[in-house]
């Protein structure tokens, strides 16, 4: 088997909250738990989950914007997080972030010209006519004007601005680009267009992305496999359309059923998952999910489920799928390895 | 229907104009709608289309300093609120007409108890007063089904979580069981499995008393979960108006059609996405005519007028304004 | 340095300039800055005598055609000290300012971006400065060093880099909590490149219109320096001494000591005018754009 472009094992990340007088109470809070997972070369991969569940921290650890507590990253087999300072430079023009807000992710004080160019500068690439060609094509490619170079971001819409921000992740060709949220400040019309955009470039150039979403349809649209956190842990992890029209973990069917369609016939099902997300400060014991779940058992109070590969592809962390279902020889031969 | 009475809430040909420095324009132009009682109409369209905007002129909150109605009227149960001076209607607001937010963290007030809060709005528009408005504030939380709402009486908003804060400002907004509640993208800030529990409530607590829900929201899904019929605004302009089944069925207005075909949909396998090209016109450089022909593929030289609203042949109920398919519709009916 | 000319380059200073030019306030407070700077600079051409020169014979006079703010004690011409003197305080007050900016700017950016125990430790320091008045502290240190021009711009900056890394420290936290600092680092940039180059533009503006209003004090605390003899030693002429030369005889010859007085608060007005200018216009709810 060849290696991935990304393999992400074990992840975790912990933060300390302070809270209290002089900050002397102190909280550890388990964001990202145990993460692995791994994306193919041209492979669209989506992190979805609801606010709090640790998706962002996962972006962010793989390009070590956090340092992860433990786990590795590999990029094409390099280690990620072993990396010394000059070594993750270099990696890091191998791999981007596109950002949710496309005010913040832009200098007010720089004008696109200079954002565009700056990174190509600093890694050395070539002379400044050869730096100038580039940000021209970046721009066309984002389907932006020429002229544009000169302006600053307070003269653009906020769906320009997001195709800004995505030149500046393209302009060091990248080979993977985590999207966190890529979509989610534009309107409708907008977000269709930005992920076409997207679309296009994995394509034109086999870009690997992590796309983080809490949006189902735009995980649906854009993304081949796809991971479901909640509460720091990965959930259950499969291809796209299986996942969404055949859920095996009840947090993945709950959420799918709460994701509103534009289809009046369609009604979502609604409120049917009672309860709130659990804070990740004293997440439940055994399974984070139970206090929520429909189908309860005695066991999820206790223990957290293990990992289950109920196909080669498809894998889920549930007391509902004790030997997984239809593939038991994977699920009893991977705790002998 | 036709009765003027039976209908809580009616708008007609509200414009309200903003002054952007020293011009003032068209923020929104002729919007008509009206509101059945135990109705969901949701207000539907991109940021800048102007259904805030018509939300705030329907409730007298259009900032005096550079806002201002030029023409139409708000007639709540046939009597028109535009004229009404400030004392006037804070006597309607939160009365007759209650408002929800998007943001509950803003609305509520960070240091005082939720118990508290809603019992403040119980005593400011009604009789009641000490334990009698404390015990109706309790029943209302409990109404809204926040657990244990008598040992969370007196904790305060930042205690909650975005869901809880939300049902707190919904109970807030019933206290004097108003005849309409105008909810502003109640449920964008909240996760989608919170969101569908909020939408649940709000539909509920619309057929147990009656009241009419005007429903703004930019997400086409909710739209089609909670609206009875909906009005599609574009740049200001009510561009289509329809039962919610008949809409998305049927959207005959090119901006619906593509609107709604712009959407990535979590039950079906990534189709094309068609976007819609260009952007909306800023309000300093809206054309007179109708404000999407820019963007329209079906555009002829009459857009350059504004095309009214009219009812189609088939379905008087299904508004549009555009002269290309109101045209169409009319022939081959 | 390229990355600091990069930071410095137009942005802020274009932005401020048109700023002043809008705002009726600001021009008045800057006509004012400018005329008493050239004539503070054009003092030898300008100043009619010598400012050192002594003629007993016109001891204390007052005003007359050839000397029209009158004499002081030593018969010195008093409009040539008060140009002259406008050197030496324009002076002092300036490069100490400007130290301050730099020093303070830097500590507070660096405290902000870094944060932690740094942020903690640096700014029980900056607080520990700011508790001593102003005056205190210029006493203090001319007190221990003595008296000379360079220790007299050292006491204004050490009491003056504490508010300066106060108002540099409170943008840089939010400024690097937005989304364009992480991506500067995702796209390899060092620290010192992301604070010079994407936070100090961003954080200029406060830096610019606090530096104005502390000019004024600066003026100020040279002057009471100087009036109470610490500051630059006589022959020199010095605002603050004059006035304090001006005092002995206040009763029998008072211009002596009111028309340096009238230049410092020409000065300090026109100062404030400035800064305040400045801060309705960096204040973005107030700028028409």
């Amino acid at each position: 088997m060849t290696t991935p472009l990304l393999d992400v094992r074990n992840l975790s990340k912990t933060f300390v909250a302070r809270r209290g007088f002089m900050g002397g109470e102190s909280a550890v809070v388990h964001a990202v738990s145990d993460v692995s997972f791994s994306v193919a070369a041209g492979e669209a991969f989506g992190l979805v989950g609801e606010s709090g569940c640790g998706k962002s921290t996962t972006g962010r650890a793989i390009l070590r914007l956090v340092e992860p507590d433990s786990g590795a990253v590999l990029l094409k087999g390099e280690d990620v997080l072993a990396a010394n300072p000059r070594r993750l430079r270099a990696l890091r023009r191998r791999m981007q972030i596109v950002f949710q807000d496309p005010y913040s992710s832009l200098n007010p004080r720089r004008t696109i010209g200079q954002t565009l160019t700056e990174p190509m500068a600093v890694h050395g690439l070539g002379s400044a006519r050869k730096i100038l060609e580039a940000v021209r094509m970046v721009l066309a490619e984002v389907g932006m004007p020429i002229d544009a170079a000169n302006k600053y971001p307070h003269e653009f819409s906020g769906g320009q601005r997001q195709r800004i921000g995505i030149a500046r992740a393209l302009v060091l060709r990248p080979e993977l680009i985590v999207a966190d949220e890529p979509v989610s400040a534009l309107d409708v019309s907008i977000q269709a267009q930005i992920l076409v955009l997207l679309r296009g470039l994995q394509q034109r150039h086999n870009l690997s992305f992590v796309l983080i979403s809490h949006d189902l349809g735009v995980v649906r649209h854009f993304c081949s496999t796809v991971s479901v956190m909640y509460l720091g842990r990965i959930v259950e992890r499969g291809p796209v359309p299986a996942i969404f029209d055949e859920p095996l973990h009840p947090y993945t069917r709950a959420l799918r059923n709460a994701s509103p369609v534009p289809d009046p016939k369609a009604k979502v099902i609604m409120g049917k998952l009672e309860g709130e997300v659990a804070s990740a400060l004293s997440p439940p014991s055994g399974c984070h999910f139970h206090p929520r779940c429909p189908h309860v058992m005695e066991i999820c109070r206790g223990v957290y489920p293990s990992w289950v590969q109920v196909a080669p592809d498809r894998g889920v962390a549930c007391h509902l799928y004790p030997a997984g279902i239809g593939s038991t020889v994977s699920a009893a031969a991977a705790p002998g390895r | 229907m036709s009765e003027a009475g039976e209908l809580p809430l009616a708008v007609d040909g509200l414009t309200t104009a903003f002054r952007v420095e020293g011009r003032w324009y068209d923020a929104i132009r002729d919007v008509s709608f009206s509101v059945a009682r135990n109705e969901t109409l949701a207000l539907v369209g991109e940021s800048g289309c102007g259904k805030s905007i018509t939300a705030l002129s329907i409730m007298g909150l259009v900032p005096k300093a550079n806002g201002r109605i030029t023409a139409g009227r708000v007639l709540l149960d046939g009597r028109d609120l535009v004229p009404l001076d400030e004392t006037e209607m804070e006597k309607i607001r939160g009365n007759a007409i209650s408002m929800i937010f998007q943001e509950p963290m803003t609305s509520l007030n960070p240091v005082l108890p939720i118990g508290f809060q809603v019992a403040e709005a119980l005593r400011y528009h009604t009789a009641l007063t000490g334990e009698a408005a404390r015990a109706r504030a309790l029943a209302l939380l409990e109404h809204v089904k926040v657990p244990s709402a008598a040992r969370r009486f007196d904790d305060y908003p930042h205690q909650f979580s975005g869901g809880m804060r939300q049902r707190v400002m919904i109970a807030i907004a019933l206290a004097c069981s108003p005849q309409i509640i105008l909810a502003d993208e109640p449920t964008t800030a909240l996760d989608v499995t919170i969101q569908a529990q909020v939408l649940a409530l709000l539909a509920e607590l619309k057929s147990e008393t009656g009241m009419a829900m005007i429903f703004i929201t930019h997400n086409l899904g909710v739209v089609a979960s909670i609206a009875d019929r909906v009005a599609v605004m574009y740049a200001g302009d009510l561009i289509e108006i329809a039962p919610v089944e008949e809409l998305f069925e049927h959207p005959m207005h090119p901006y619906t059609e593509a609107l709604l075909s712009s959407i990535p949909r979590v039950d079906r396998d990534a189709g094309d996405l068609k976007p819609i090209a260009g952007q909306v016109p800023p309000i300093t450089a809206m054309p007179s005519g109708c404000r999407y022909a820019d963007r329209c593929p079906l555009r002829v030289p009459r857009c350059a007028t504004m095309p009214p609203l009219v009812g189609l042949a088939v379905d008087p109920n299904h508004q549009v304004r555009c002269w290309v398919r109101a045209a169409d519709e009319s022939v081959s009916a | 340095m390229s990355v600091i000319a990069v930071a410095t380059g137009r942005g802020a200073w274009a932005r401020l300039g048109a700023g002043i030019r809008h705002h009726k306030m600001a021009s008045f407070g800057a006509g004012i800055v400018i005329l008493m700077v050239l004539s503070a600079l054009l003092a030898p051409w300008l100043a009619p005598h010598d400012p050192l020169e002594q003629d007993v014979l016109l001891r204390l006079a007052s005003p007359s055609a050839d000397f029209p703010l009158g004499n002081d004690s030593f018969g010195r011409d008093i409009l040539a000290r008060i140009l002259w003197g406008g050197r030496v305080s324009l002076y002092v007050s300036t490069l100490s300012v400007l130290i301050a900016i730099f020093v303070g700017g830097a500590l507070g950016i660096l405290a902000g971006y870094i944060g932690g125990l740094f942020d903690r430790v640096l700014m029980a320091a900056m607080d520990v400065l700011l508790s001593f008045p102003t005056l205190v502290m210029g006493l203090l240190v001319v007190a221990m060093m003595g008296p000379t021009v360079g220790n007299l711009i050292l006491a204004i900056t050490l009491t003056a880099v504490a508010p300066f890394a106060r108002i540099a420290r409170a943008p840089t936290l939010t400024v690097k909590e937005r989304d364009f600092v992480e991506a500067g680092r995702a796209l390899g940039f060092s620290h010192l490149r992301i604070m010079v180059v994407h936070i100090l533009p961003n954080v200029l503006d406060d830096i610019l219109v606090m530096g104005a209003l502390w000019l004024a004090t600066a003026i100020r605390t040279e002057a009471s320096l100087s009036f109470i003899g610490l500051g630059v030693r006589p022959p020199t002429a010095s605002w603050g001494g004059m006035i304090r030369e001006g005092f002995e005889n206040i009763l029998d010859a008072p211009w002596l000591a009111i028309f340096p007085s009238i230049a410092i608060l020409v000065v300090m007005f026109g100062l404030n005018m400035l800064g305040d200018g400045l801060r309705d216009t960096s204040d973005p709810r107030l700028r028409h754009e």
